[in-house]
């Protein structure tokens, strides 16, 4: 039989919102009272979650982390961190123009050390992923795409982002072709020409729908030179950015499609389906979620300040002298508006997670087949990989996902 | 034929379809993996299993000794079920494993409550400590920086920054106020000489910055009634100076955000929660440098005569604390003006008579002139 020529396998996933959802809530809980701390293992849990459930040829992934390596991996990013603080709190005693040229200098070192986090942590994931027993690996230079992307990043404003496509498509390809099943390695076969059209098209609609709606807007009085703004003038505005939205969904789902398309092991091939309208879709569950939860919880706030203050709210009118009055205890309000603010908070990042993060692994892993799985069977373990610790930095700068 | 499952050996990505058997010999329990040849692919001895996580109804084993990608997994919730009662160890593992866990967390979490309170107990502490490591070169250009932008935010409408009320240092008026400060800053061994101008604006305030420069404005000078108000809160700024704080206040702030940056992760602080957080812990320190401040005062006042409960009155005729301020003062930057005055009070109730006034008739009208006559007071903005 020749590879490649039997019946690509589906990769199937088989976890449901609730079980997340559950998880997700449990975890929250647990955050007040170690102050924060739990939050690593809630990735964790969250990880081995997604990673158990995503089923490839009958066998599930495997998350092998644990939440003691990202603790210390945070611990040791701070080592990072206070300096630059540090840095921070002398520039911030210096005269206006120091502050500035300093601000601007940190962003740009942030911004270069984000690439490293980015690399960092998909090490760091990768290496803890375990299939049929061989565990995944990345090898390549954390430094070296820090390099790649900074300077990427830095050819993209001269260019008013038209270099975009090369630049993901050799990221995309860095990352892949430095990524490790066992002791095969990754491929990648995709490239610029397969991202330019997309990419340009989109380019080209988005710069057109945003002159046309800003003309319009301005045309019926969105922006006057004096006076009010008329509000008719912000309806193009807001087509305009909606259809805006769209393009960027499109271009999204093409380049998700095709790079990931694009992906070899081997013999064996990745091939990902993702529709722009299933994006779209997301988000649109996303919004609607969102604003179901929020009225749920603005409507429990109302019962629970309806109740300790009944009668600033008598006979359906508001006294908020009454109110005020009511919340005299320093302690009560600051306790009111803290746990309101983590509410609001649970329920967006709750939605997110719930529609945006589970949705997009569901919608990648359902769009994904691989053809070739066989030829994986020869694959033979590599040696260990213990030398990371967490993916800290990557956390401190909030860029790992999943 | 045993309990189906299916095995990988950690070496090779194959996967084997296998039948799981328990062997037990003389209290010594293994597991034995089968191909369907009947052949034996594997003997893991029931003390070396362990579980990992896997999917709802899924049982992945793993064992000390073998490679550590090889995993048993067993699938179904009947067969799971009978597993676990055969190696009652998976559970003691696991126990054991949870419980590591829970005291790491515990632990880690102790820990972190530990800092938090040292924090709140120790920064003011230390951050004064620090302040004295401060150059005070250092200091003065950061206060001259400070006033340079306040001056740029508030003197915009008549461009040409800030107007001083008497730009003659050697005027009654001015001489007599800076003699109050060098005396009133008399003994404290700071490093700053006072430099206190009275300078026009509608905002009724007055305040220190780092350095050594005190800034009263002309609106709260118009609505002092007695010197005893106008006194009391020109000591409390200078009480500022002594005690440094607007140095320290700036170090704390620091330390304030790398701290909650820490405990939401979140070290880029942008979040609410790290402003709201920052926020509730700075005016807590800053409640405290305004007490001291006011302490401070009331030394003064047994220098010199004059009532620092004075400053309260002032404070209070500015803006008085409405249901709104008292609902909210742990997230102010000043005690409730009504705690001040009771704790001035008390301060200022030994104090010796028979003491000089701070200013003479004379310069106290002097003083009441300087940014144009005294003219009736303002209406407020507040």
């Amino acid at each position: 039989m020749a590879w490649g020529q039997e019946q690509p396998v589906p990769v199937v996933f088989t976890g449901t919102r609730r079980e997340l959802g559950g998880m997700l809530l449990r975890g929250y809980a647990l955050l007040i009272p170690t102050i924060g701390l739990y939050r690593f293992w809630l990735t964790t849990w969250k990880r081995r979650f997604y990673w158990a459930n995503t089923e490839i040829d009958g066998d599930p992934l495997e998350y092998t982390g644990n939440a003691v390596q990202l603790l210390l991996g945070f611990l040791m990013a701070l080592a990072v961190f206070v300096p630059l603080y540090g840095l921070f709190f002398y520039l911030s005693t210096q005269s206006s123009e120091t502050v500035i040229i300093g601000y601007s200098g940190v962003a740009v070192v942030v911004w270069f050390l984000m690439g490293y986090a980015i690399y960092r942590a998909r090490d760091f994931r990768l290496s803890r992923t375990l299939w049929r027993g061989i565990r995944c690996d990345q090898g390549g230079s954390a430094w070296g795409y820090a390099l790649r992307r900074f300077g990427w990043s830095l050819l993209m404003l001269p260019t008013l982002g038209l270099a975009y496509p090369f630049m993901a498509a050799n990221l995309w390809s860095y990352r892949y072709r430095h990524s490790w099943y066992g002791d095969r390695q990754f491929g990648f076969v995709g490239s610029w020409k397969q991202l330019a059209r997309p990419f340009y098209i989109s380019y080209i609609a988005i710069g057109l729908i945003g002159a046309v709606g800003l003309g319009f807007g301005s045309a019926m009085g969105a922006m006057p030179v004096s006076g009010t703004p008329d509000p008719v003038g912000y309806v193009p505005m807001v087509i305009a950015a909606a259809l805006i939205g769209m393009m960027w969904l499109y271009y999204r789902s093409r380049e998700l499609t095709r790079m990931f398309s694009s992906v070899r092991l081997g013999q064996a091939a990745l091939g990902v389906t993702v529709q722009a309208r299933s994006l779209a879709g997301q988000y649109l569950l996303f919004g609607l979620a969102l604003v179901g939860s929020y009225i749920v919880l603005a409507l429990g706030g109302l019962v629970v300040l309806g109740t300790i203050a009944a009668d600033a709210f008598a006979g359906g009118e508001f006294d908020p002298e009454l109110f005020m009055q009511h919340l005299q205890g320093s302690f009560t309000v600051l306790a009111a508006i803290v746990f309101g603010y983590l509410l609001l908070l649970a329920a967006f990042s709750l939605m997110a997670e719930l529609f945006l993060g589970l949705g997009f692994w569901k919608l990648v892993a359902r769009g994904a087949s691989i053809t070739g799985v066989d030829s994986l069977r020869s694959v033979k373990a590599r040696g260990e990989d213990t030398a990371l610790a967490g993916e800290g930095l990557a956390d401190a700068l909030n860029v790992g996902a999943y | 034929m045993g309990i189906a499952g299916r095995f990988h050996d950690g070496l090779m990505a194959h996967v084997h379809a296998v039948g799981l058997e328990y062997e037990q010999l003389g209290g010594v329990g293994t597991l034995v993996i089968r191909a369907q040849d009947q052949s034996e692919l594997g003997r893991w001895p029931a003390a070396d299993l362990f579980s990992v996580h896997g999917r709802k109804d899924e049982l992945r084993l793993g064992a000390n000794g073998q490679p550590t990608g090889a995993r048993v997994v067993v699938r179904g919730r009947e067969d799971v079920a009978r597993v676990l009662a055969t190696l009652p160890v998976l559970h003691e593992k696991q126990r054991q494993q949870t419980g590591r866990e829970i005291r790491l967390a515990v632990t880690a979490t102790v820990a972190l409550a530990a800092v938090i309170v040292a924090y709140l107990y120790g920064v003011p502490v230390l951050a004064s400590r620090i302040v004295g490591l401060v150059p005070p070169a250092w200091e003065r250009s950061l206060g001259e920086t400070v006033a340079r932008q306040m001056e740029a935010s508030l003197g915009d409408e008549s461009g040409g920054g800030m107007q001083i009320c008497d730009t003659n240092p050697d005027s009654l008026a001015n001489r007599a106020i800076a003699r109050f400060g060098a005396a009133a800053l008399e003994g404290s061994e700071s490093p700053f000489a006072l430099d206190i101008k009275v300078v026009k604006s509608d905002i009724p305030n007055a305040f220190a910055l780092p350095g050594g420069q005190v800034f009263f404005f002309s609106a709260l000078l118009e609505q002092a009634e007695t010197q005893d108000e106008f006194t009391g809160v020109l000591a409390h700024e200078v009480g500022h100076v002594a005690h440094r704080h607007g140095m320290e206040q700036l170090i704390s702030t620091a330390g304030t955000g790398a701290l909650i940056g820490f405990i939401l992760g979140d070290m880029t602080g942008i979040s609410v929660a790290a402003g709201l957080g920052a926020t509730i812990i700075d005016a807590r320190f800053s409640r405290d440098a305004e007490r001291q401040a006011d302490t401070f005062a009331a030394q003064v006042a047994e220098r010199m005569d004059f009532n620092p409960a004075g400053l309260a009155d002032l404070i209070n005729r500015v803006g008085a604390d409405d249901e709104f301020a008292r609902a909210l003062a742990l997230l102010s930057t000043h005690p409730l003006t009504d705690d001040r005055k009771a704790a001035l009070e008390i301060l200022s109730r030994q104090r010796p008579t028979g003491l000089e006034p701070p200013f003479t008739v004379a310069e106290w009208s002097a003083i009441r002139s300087m940014c144009g006559a005294p003219a009736p007071a303002k209406t407020k903005s507040k």
